[in-house]
């Protein structure tokens, strides 16, 4: 397994929610014309992140995984409920997002006229759902490593959205091409600081963590199963 | 010189709006303005009055790079013979003259390709979007050939200045407007598009595909990134044993000195400090670079080695932080990449943090990241994109600051 701090620091840099999957462009394309909006949807998708995704992590684990069901009883422990996770999921977005948008109307309200229609379309921003999604596709192994990771997504996202705010800033008075102007050369901003952010693709930050002992031994008992198989497919592909 | 000023203004109705070569006009401005400076005063905006123009300052960059290319070429003869014999052992001092032909013949082809593609390139913008052609590209010219392997084949050359060019730089409309370094960009582009002839050991000396069987002609800093690896290899030798062994094993190969005076494989202008420094005394005499820049990313790099000794555990991490100033592109990268003034910081303060962060990003992704040996111009290039961001708060600091002196006053 990956250490805690190994998740964190991939998730914002080498596994940029922008710039290696590309989610939540939507909001990012839209509202980073200026820093200070930028800085505040950031801020609210860190914030969204963080909550949604340990709740996410708790649902799928004690409720929706194959088995997760357990900790009722035994004759609950073969129900699988992940069909449900993406309505689970987004439900759970979609009221914490609610939260947010009177929160932040009530304490700032200059920002909730600024960030206008994009607060409430946190709800369906893709990186939100996203990180869920990913919680879920990587199984981490404890609540810890979820918070840390939805954390350095958000991180991520933050710093994605706040520095192409400020390169649009500085590129206002740019004489671009007429057919790039606005979100052509906007796009290929991005592309360009993909590249720059692939810097940190494949960096290790600390030590792996010591395998469970069991899950060594359930892989162990796995490999040769798996060697037979395709030495059986072999064997029927010689014969035919 | 009377005779040229003299047929360039002859000629000149020919070119402006209405002249029978009116299309033209971007190669007669170019090369009548680099000859003489043109009378031509600004219309609009603020009035400095000086003699230095845009192309001046380029061509003094150009100047600056002359010692650093006179000793890439003889560095690459060096280690094409070395290549050639397949041993290591060759006099660095000796076979002058055939060694400086041999580096000519590998490192000229590529700068005319960089200069002939991306002029052409630039012509071809300035026909269509009717401006002169940009004094920007005589820099990055030159930079692209030294920061190249010299083994690179040329077709890549073209391509990767193309890509700088028309997608770094023109679409955003020209020198000055870009926000990442035109020759970083093309060297990334390279170096993810093409990775087997940008890393490894086959291509940093010139023929080392067709030497004999065996020889390595790795760079120290991928002989370093080995000993993140399982097995530890320096100058295509194993090293087994302590970090002790490990750290002799670079310094014998590699001496701290010889890294300095730039007698190390590597890229082709990118080996010698020495060179660097000079060219970074000219651009600082001129007032052309930045000492904040510089100065500042030096510190940030040594800074990180420092933190990576305390860490400490095997021979890479225990390398005495001023090698890291020396080896690979780090000079090179600290004194003519970062300072480009388009694309750095622009505010005093944050060319300080911009410069910190710089260098020990660039060690930290050299140290700590396997498969990248050379972290400089990604650094830079990482930089490039946190600068405006950089230069935002700082410029907002100012203004909190001034606002609340205006308050207690």
């Amino acid at each position: 397994m990956e250490s805690t701090l190994d998740i964190f620091v991939k998730a914002i840099f080498s596994e940029n929610m922008i710039f290696a999957y590309f989610l939540g462009m939507c909001s990012y394309l839209a509202v980073s014309k200026t820093v200070k909006t930028a800085v505040g949807l950031g801020a609210a998708v860190i914030f969204v992140l963080v909550v949604t995704v340990p709740v996410n992590y708790l649902l799928e684990n004690y409720l929706l995984k194959a088995g997760a069901l357990e900790w009722m009883g035994a004759e609950y422990a073969n129900i699988d409920l992940s069909f449900l996770s993406f309505i689970m999921f987004i439900a759970v977005v979609a009221s914490i997002v609610q939260l947010v948008e009177m929160l932040v109307e009530k304490f700032a309200p200059a920002l909730y006229g600024a960030l206008g229609i994009f607060l409430p379309l946190i709800a369906v921003n893709c990186s939100i759902l996203g990180g869920a999604l990913f919680m879920q596709d990587r199984q981490y192994s404890t609540l810890f490593d979820a918070t840390a990771f939805s954390l350095g997504s958000g991180i991520g996202w933050f710093i994605a959205i706040v520095a192409i705010a400020a390169i649009r800033e500085k590129i206002r008075y740019s004489n671009v091409p007429p057919a790039l102007r606005g979100l052509g050369i906007t796009f290929i901003i991005t592309g360009l600081m993909g590249m720059a952010f692939m810097s940190f693709m494949g960096i290790k930050y600390g030590k792996d963590k010591k395998e469970d002992k069991a899950a060594t031994g359930m892989i162990d008992k796995a490999a040769p199963a798996v060697k037979t198989a395709k030495a059986i497919t072999i064997k029927n592909e010689i014969n035919d | 010189m009377k005779f040229l000023e003299k047929q360039l203004h002859k000629m000149e109705p020919n070119f402006v709006k209405g002249g029978k070569w009116e299309k033209w006009n971007p190669l007669f401005e170019t090369i009548a303005t680099f000859a003489f400076t043109p009378k031509l005063v600004t219309e609009k905006g603020a009035h400095i009055r000086d003699g230095v123009d845009l192309k001046r300052t380029m061509i003094m960059v150009v100047l600056a790079l002359v010692p650093c290319l006179i000793f890439g070429i003889y560095n690459t003869g060096h280690w094409g013979m070395v290549a050639e014999a397949g041993t290591r052992d060759l006099a660095y001092w000796s076979d002058m003259g055939p060694k400086f032909l041999l580096g000519l013949t590998y490192v000229l082809p590529i700068i005319v390709v960089s200069y002939g593609v991306g002029l052409a390139v630039e012509f071809l913008f300035g026909m269509l979007r009717g401006h002169s052609l940009h004094e920007g590209y005589l820099v990055s010219g030159m930079l692209i050939p030294l920061c190249m392997p010299a083994d690179v084949p040329l077709w890549m050359v073209a391509v990767a200045t193309v890509f700088a060019v028309v997608i770094g730089k023109e679409i955003f409309g020209g020198t000055g407007m870009n926000i990442l370094n035109i020759a970083l960009t093309a060297r990334a582009f390279l170096f993810f598009a093409y990775p087997t002839s940008m890393s490894g050991d086959k291509v940093w000396m010139a023929g080392t595909e067709k030497s004999v069987d065996g020889f390595s002609g790795s760079t120290v800093l991928g002989d370093l990134a080995t000993f993140m690896g399982d097995k530890a290899v320096v100058a295509g030798q194993e090293v087994v044993g302590t970090t002790q062994a490990g750290l002799e094993a670079i310094t014998n190969n590699y001496s701290l000195i010889d890294s300095f005076v730039g007698m190390i494989p590597g890229s082709i202008g990118e080996t010698s400090t020495l060179a660097c420094l000079i060219g970074a005394a000219i651009l600082l005499i001129t007032g052309v670079g930045s000492l904040r820049i510089m100065a500042s990313f030096f510190a940030g790099g040594l800074m990180m080695g420092l933190i990576l000794n305390l860490a400490g555990g095997n021979a890479y991490l225990e390398l005495p932080a001023i090698y890291h100033l020396v080896i690979g592109g780090f000079a090179f990268g600290a004194i003519f990449m970062a300072t480009d003034p388009v694309t750095a910081s622009q505010t005093q303060g944050g060319k300080i943090w911009y410069g910190l962060f710089g260098g020990m990003i660039a060690i930290l992704i050299r140290v700590l990241n396997p498969a990248y040996p050379e972290g400089v111009f990604l650094a830079i290039l990482f930089m490039n994109v946190m600068a405006p961001i950089i230069d935002h708060y700082v410029v907002q600091m100012n203004i909190k600051r001034r606002l609340s002196r205006l308050k207690t006053a």
